[in-house]
């Protein structure tokens, strides 16, 4: 395919030398002999003479070809169902096909399935034949050249740019008509692209964009590669994506042993007064809502998305002047020491509140994964290390001593070149020591970029400061991997405490990540911790450190002063 | 000895295949012999025998577009014939333009 596109760059300057190549599809030899005497001092000449020898040819050599000249009557299948098959394989589809016929009918239908020309028997004025071959050959070359900037290399669909012109000039042609505007993604691609190789991803990619081209060949609409695994159509309104989104992952699955699963973000009957690109900005948002779903694979971007998306794109355009404000307040949870008879503070969690003038108390589950995707997390995460830090300080000032505190640090925190020079400005600034600070680093950042990540933990533990390895379980780190990790202490996430005690008995989760923390002896902290049934029975199984409602939901810092008098 | 003249003589319009042969009168007839080989000339009756007419139709247009190239318009005009009435899959005796066209080809064929 690539070949393909490079030659079509050019056509005329590289190839101006040499033969381009024909296929004729004929099984009557005296209609192909004439074609060959006509033809051969022009053309280099590839000759099928049944409906399975042209497919063949078509498959092996379409890199080479620049025009099919097919006779409909054959004897092992109809002319027509060949061209349908170039029609929707998007592999073939961009080579012209010129039907040889007797017949005015099958002009009309083969023109109407995408034929780009016919020729009809007895055969016209070998001028004539030449000239409407030559005709066809350059508008297709002419028309790949346009498209090779238009068309995704991979799958041969429309790329996104040009994508949203032909949907407005879809519009044009269907006013008045009910519209979808589909997003649709391959859940866990990046999984199928380790586990099977870069040759068989590329294969269900393309799998999925034929299948979608097929989807939507019936109904009308057309399809792009919106970026990576992600593909956009835009179709005619229907009511159930249950089918086509199976029908997507059957054919994406196909040969696979593995199951493909697809996820559609359906923007139902769109508004076409909004323009094209938020049409599919709301499609996506639907398909978001279900991105770690294992049940649903179509979601409808519905009136509750809509108010959740001016909710945060109001809570965007508040951030700024939230921050100078200092409209956000850093609380401090308590961590206790449970290895002791009677538990004792060791520490805290710095955890931001944000007191909205207008709103009131906005919930860090509404606006942190909100800025995480965003790219504010970082100015929120420094004004929280900078609120911790000067905290501790005074707390050093009027109490005389403080504990540690943790404070998040984002992935994209980690990608800071400057991460390291403000984490040490901040303990300088503050005369504190480096083990006053605890840097609460999530799993899942580790296992993006390891390499890069330890490298920067590395350097910020060897300053001193202690690193704790943040919803441990949740990632999907090797054991392999954590034991050459630069951690002091595994914190366990929150839904392994919540699931071993809503299912009965359910502790081996717990057990095990208790096996590994002793294993790198590392202490266990256990955060959402809320009974004291769940804090005897996790004391039990020799957890360390607990966190959570049962001893103290996170305060402001003067209330926080209780623990340390 | 197939000959130009003989072809005209026949029925066939020369001047018009020759335009289509690129005048290459050799080529012509070398092609008009390779014509008359066509297995389509048995298929087409045998199809019409054993009722199957797409069978038949298949072979008539695949004839149909042959004889019109070489411009063999006696077999031309009764295949023609023959190719419309089974588009339409006409129940109907095809016997006499079976035989025209039988004969034809035969009193062609004489001529080499």
């Amino acid at each position: 395919m690539n070949n393909r596109n490079h030659r079509n760059d050019m056509p005329d300057l590289q190839n101006k030398d040499r033969k381009r190549r024909i296929l004729i599809v004929e099984d009557e030899f005296v209609n192909r002999e004439l074609l060959k005497v006509y033809l051969e001092d022009k053309y280099e000449l590839v000759i099928a003479e049944t409906g399975t020898q042209a497919l063949e040819a078509l498959r092996t050599q379409i890199d080479t070809l620049s025009l099919v000249l097919l006779d409909l009557n054959l004897p092992d299948m109809h002319g027509m169902d060949i061209l349908r098959e170039i029609k929707k394989d998007p592999e073939l589809n961009r080579i012209p096909v010129i039907v040889l016929t007797g017949d005015t009918e099958s002009e009309v239908e083969s023109l109407n399935t995408g034929a780009s020309d016919f020729i009809s028997k007895p055969y016209p004025r070998v001028e004539v034949i030449m000239a409407r071959i030559r005709r066809s050959i350059e508008l297709s070359e002419n028309r790949d050249l346009i498209r090779g900037t238009e068309l995704d290399q991979l799958t041969g669909l429309y790329n996104r740019e040009y994508f949203y012109r032909y949907a407005e000039q879809y519009d044009l042609y269907h006013q008045g008509e009910d519209t979808d505007a589909l997003v649709v993604d391959i859940s866990h691609f990046h999984l199928i692209n380790e586990r099977l190789g870069k040759a068989c991803a590329d294969g269900v990619l393309r799998r999925t964009g034929g299948a979608l081209l097929a989807a939507v060949k019936e109904s009308g609409g057309i399809v792009c590669r919106r970026e990576a695994d992600t593909f956009q159509v835009y179709c005619p309104h229907r009511e159930d994506y249950e089918a086509f989104a199976e029908e997507i992952a059957a054919a994406a699955g196909e040969g696979l042993k593995a199951r493909v699963r697809i996820r559609v973000g359906v923007y139902s009957r769109v508004d076409k007064t909004l323009e094209m690109e938020r049409r599919f900005d709301r499609a996506k948002s639907a398909a978001d809502t279900i991105r770690n779903s294992f049940s649903a694979s179509v979601a409808v971007y519905d009136d509750a998305l809509r108010e959740k998306e001016v909710e945060e794109e109001r809570l965007l355009d508040d951030f700024p002047e939230a921050l100078i404000q200092k409209q956000f307040a850093v609380y401090f949870q308590p961590k206790f020491d449970i290895r002791q008879p009677k538990p004792v503070l060791c520490g805290a969690e710095a955890l931001v509140r944000w007191k909205h003038p207008e709103k009131g108390m906005v919930s860090p589950g509404v606006f942190v994964p909100l800025f995480e995707r965003n790219g504010l997390v970082r100015d929120l995460d420094n004004y929280v290390w900078r609120e911790a830090a000067a905290q501790v300080r005074r707390w050093k000032d009027t109490l005389g001593h403080a504990v540690p505190v943790s404070v998040n640090v984002s992935r994209i925190d980690m990608l800071d070149p400057e991460l390291t020079d403000t984490l040490r400005g901040l303990v300088e600034d503050n005369g504190l020591d480096y083990g006053d600070l605890h840097l609460e680093i999530t799993e899942s950042a580790y296992t993006e970029d390891a390499k890069q990540i330890v490298s920067v933990v590395s350097g910020l533990r060897e300053l001193g400061f202690r690193i704790e390895m943040d919803d441990f379980g949740s990632g999907y780190s090797s054991l392999n991997m954590i034991s050459t990790l630069p951690i002091d202490a595994l914190k366990l996430d929150m839904m392994f405490i919540r699931t071993a005690f809503s299912e009965k008995g359910n502790m081996r989760m717990i057990e095990i990540t208790l096996d590994i923390s002793r294993a790198l002896n590392v202490p266990m902290i256990a955060e959402g911790v809320e009974t004291e049934e769940q804090m005897l029975a996790l004391k039990k199984m020799g957890c360390d450190i607990v966190q959570g409602y049962y001893f103290s939901k996170p305060v402001p810092a003067e209330e926080f002063e209780r623990f340390l008098i | 000895m197939l000959s130009i003249e003989a072809m005209r003589g026949w029925g066939a319009n020369v001047d018009e295949a020759l335009v289509r042969c690129l005048n290459n009168e050799n080529f012509y007839l070398m092609l008009v012999q390779k014509a008359v080989q066509d297995q389509n000339f048995d298929r087409l009756p045998e199809a019409v025998a054993a009722g199957d007419l797409d069978k038949a139709f298949d072979a008539a247009h695949a004839l149909k577009g042959v004889t019109a190239n070489l411009a063999l318009t006696p077999i031309l005009k009764p295949v023609q014939e023959i190719t419309e009435l089974l588009r339409g899959r006409t129940e109907t005796d095809y016997a006499p333009l079976l035989s025209e066209i039988r004969s034809q080809r035969e009193s062609l064929m004489q001529l080499f």
